[in-house]
């Protein structure tokens, strides 16, 4: 009998090439966390000033960071939305419209429920969940039955949804007082508010349904190959609908905390989540192809760009000089993050 | 789809046009300017289409101005829905091309009130509205070199707003909130928009005489509220305690700024621009120290009342002094002493205005730097 001993493989080098692409969006975070405060020190140093580099810094520090996070929360939900969608190869542009009806209807029924959470006004966040849901599922079924590609498709709902939104308020702006509400921004627990902690239980809900489910994995799967999938017998058109379903109650979310965050539901309320979202999405490493990626590369995604956005104010760039800065930024933070050698071509 | 052949072969002929006209040359138009403003009489109309041309009912700074064309047209004992609107979304392009479509489908029998979304754009509108027999009024844009009184009749007149006085006086309320002494932060508009340049350099202009004020910081904010919010707190950890006052480009902004100090715990005096209802209200409460309002559904009603009672001739603008030809807007400040009243008067019960009084609540006629 002959002895069957398992052979290990041989030892892979640390820094293998698809080990450094995995972590490069995480590096970037860390070195725009550490270049900033750089600037400060420099700063500092040319007023004749004591800093200690981190330790001295307001831009490294815990308010600073409370400030950022609060900042992200909703893009960080409407980035995650759309991160399952992304993941399928297909893209959802309808956040922005989504966002708007969802904060609307949100602060309406809120307001005649009783206008506390501490009444049936509570009613009105599940509404808005299932108003999300719904508004992704015409979506996708636009998109799958009437064949028409995502792009376009949900570029047109998040239109529409912005004109029935400004058909809803006239134009007007809903404000949402209730102080239970507003704990959601104005109580702290460890030096963090509420709303961070409710995006947080969102992020790992989304992470669950992304590694844990069949629905996440089946996201994968279409995204890695269309037909291939199909052929195994995967119904596509039903986890493209799910998909985009599932994609509506987390731009519901965003538009929650975005309420929660200013107090203020209206017309407007998307605006903006188009551009922040889909370069969170791309700059945290998730292939615009689809199969790679997800909501960790998403979560990172979307603090290096809100550090971003806060930390050339707190260096004291000059605003002209942002938009372009920002720009270039993203553009490295893609070189770095997404591994395109696979890719043979780029559309 | 005949319409859109008709549009296009419209369009055809107009640029042929002009190309010959570009060729028959300057002396040309010179030649023809020694003859005087279109000899032609303007005819005048019995029941002429009214019309608003702008951005769009998002923002409630137009859809207030759309709300007072409505009320005018309402008054004239017709309904709402007889007001038609032309949205241009911020597209120029768009503007000119439905104010022509609408001048073909109307046959000039038009009185237009529009902002023509920017100032470039002023003159092919005006031109094709005085080409077409129809009387326009603008509101905001025009280059500086296009008055009505070139035009005619068919111009009837242009209004804007001068936010360099007002938003001085708030800056000026807002130093003395903070004792003349400190660090203060100014958040603006889209960096490019004359309003935004205006209230700044109002603020500017107020800090001369406060030489112990510092402007720690100015950053375009966009007129967004999120994006206000996100700078303020920026500002905040750059600038932390240094910040004693706010001085925000306009109301939207200064919600934002609220919602960034109220995160902090922080209350510090900020004043904003625009005197929208909530922020009447916020200012009734202390939390805004003053805002300034301009009107604006007065401002949308009475474009679309000068433009409407000049086609059917209540009046003949060719006979109205330049004063009643462009004319800046009026400006009311708002300040917690007055804010309850002026909610009460002008809020709660949106006035009924006299839309044949055209010039009583204008602000003088408006002067070139």
């Amino acid at each position: 009998m002959t002895e069957v001993v398992a052979q290990t493989a041989p030892r892979a080098s640390f820094l293998t090439r698809d080990r450094i692409i995995k972590w490069a969006p995480l590096l970037v975070l860390v070195f725009l966390t550490l270049v900033f405060p750089f600037f400060e020190w420099l700063e500092d140093l040319q007023e004749g000033k004591q800093h200690l580099f981190l330790v001295d810094s307001r831009f490294f520090s815990i308010r600073n960071a409370a400030r950022i996070l609060i900042a992200s929360t909703p893009a960080l939900m409407v980035a995650i939305g759309v991160t399952f969608i992304i993941l399928m190869g297909s893209i959802d542009l309808s956040m922005e419209g989504t966002v708007s009806v969802c904060a609307v209807i949100f602060a309406f029924a809120f307001i005649s429920w009783g206008g506390t959470l501490a009444s049936w006004a509570w009613l009105a966040i599940p509404l808005a969940l299932v108003v999300g849901a719904v508004l992704g599922f015409i979506n996708g079924l636009v998109h799958v039955r009437l064949k028409i590609p995502s792009f376009m498709a949900s570029l047109a709902m998040g239109f529409v949804g912005t004109g029935f939104a400004l058909l809803l308020t006239g134009g007007d702006r809903i404000r949402v007082e209730d102080e239970i509400f507003r704990s959601l921004l104005t109580v702290r627990w460890f030096n963090f508010p509420i709303m961070v902690y409710v995006a947080l239980a969102m992020t790992l809900l989304a992470w669950f349904i992304q590694s844990r489910t069949t629905l996440g994995r089946n996201f994968y799967a279409v995204g890695g190959g269309e037909e291939l999938a199909h052929a195994s017998g995967l119904n596509v058109t039903r986890v493209r609908l799910m998909g985009f379903t599932l994609a509506g109650v987390f731009f519901a979310m965003g538009a929650l905390l975005a309420v929660g965050r200013i107090g203020i539901a209206e017309t407007a309320t998307g605006n903006n989540f188009m551009f922040i979202s889909i370069t969170a999405v791309v700059v945290g490493g998730t292939a615009l192809w689809g199969g790679i990626g997800g909501v960790w590369n998403t979560l990172v995604g979307v603090l290096i760009v809100n550090v971003i956005n806060n930390g050339m104010v707190v260096i004291g760039l000059p605003s002209y000089a942002q938009d372009g800065v920002l720009g270039l930024l993203v553009i490295i933070a893609v070189v770095l993050s997404t591994d395109r050698k696979s890719v043979s071509f780029v559309k | 789809m005949s319409f859109i052949k008709k549009f296009i072969e419209q369009e055809t002929v107009s640029r042929r046009n002009f190309l010959l006209a570009s060729a028959f040359g300057i002396s040309g138009a010179a030649a023809a300017r020694m003859f005087g403003p279109s000899p032609v009489q303007a005819a005048t109309y019995s029941d002429p289409t009214i019309a608003w041309s702008y951005r769009n009912r998002t923002n409630p700074y137009w859809n207030e101005i759309v709300s007072g064309g409505e009320a005018f047209v309402e008054s004239l004992g017709k309904s709402k829905g007889d007001l038609t609107h032309l949205i241009n979304e911020g597209s120029s392009e768009k503007s000119l091309a439905d104010v022509k479509a609408l001048l073909a489908k109307t046959n000039g029998e038009l009185a237009l009130a529009i902002d023509t979304n920017d100032a470039p754009n002023a003159r092919p509108v005006v031109e094709s509205c005085v080409e077409a027999g129809a009387y326009v009024s603008t509101l905001w844009n025009k280059t500086d070199d296009l008055h009505p009184w070139d035009f005619g009749d068919n111009y009837v007149s242009h209004m804007s707003w001068s936010d360099e006085g007002p938003a001085e006086q708030t800056a000026r309320i807002l130093l003395d909130a903070i004792g003349g002494k400190g660090g203060v932060v100014h958040l603006g508009g889209i960096a490019s928009n004359n309003p935004a340049i205006e209230r700044l350099a109002g603020l500017k202009t107020a800090l001369l005489d406060y030489p112990d004020v510092e402007l720690l910081d100015a950053q375009p904010a966009d007129w967004d509220t999120q994006k206000a919010n996100q700078i303020m707190s920026s500002f905040i950890t750059r600038y932390g305690d240094e910040i004693k006052g706010v001085h925000c480009a306009n109301d939207t902004i200064g919600y934002g700024v609220l919602e960034a100090l109220r995160a902090e715990g922080m209350d510090i005096p900020i004043v904003t621009y625009d005197g929208n209802p909530q922020a009447v209200d916020l200012v009734r409460e202390g939390r805004i120290l003053a805002t300034v309002f301009t009107n604006p559904h007065w401002g949308g009603g009475i474009t679309a009342a000068l433009a409407y009672h000049a086609a059917i001739g209540t009046f003949k603008p060719s006979e109205e002094p330049k004063e009643h030809r462009e004319f800046y807007g009026p400006t009311i400040m708002v300040t917690p002493d007055d804010a309850a009243a002026f909610k009460a008067n002008y809020i709660e019960n949106v006035p009924t205005y006299d839309w044949t009084d055209f010039w009583g609540p204008a602000n003088g006629q408006i002067q070139y730097k």
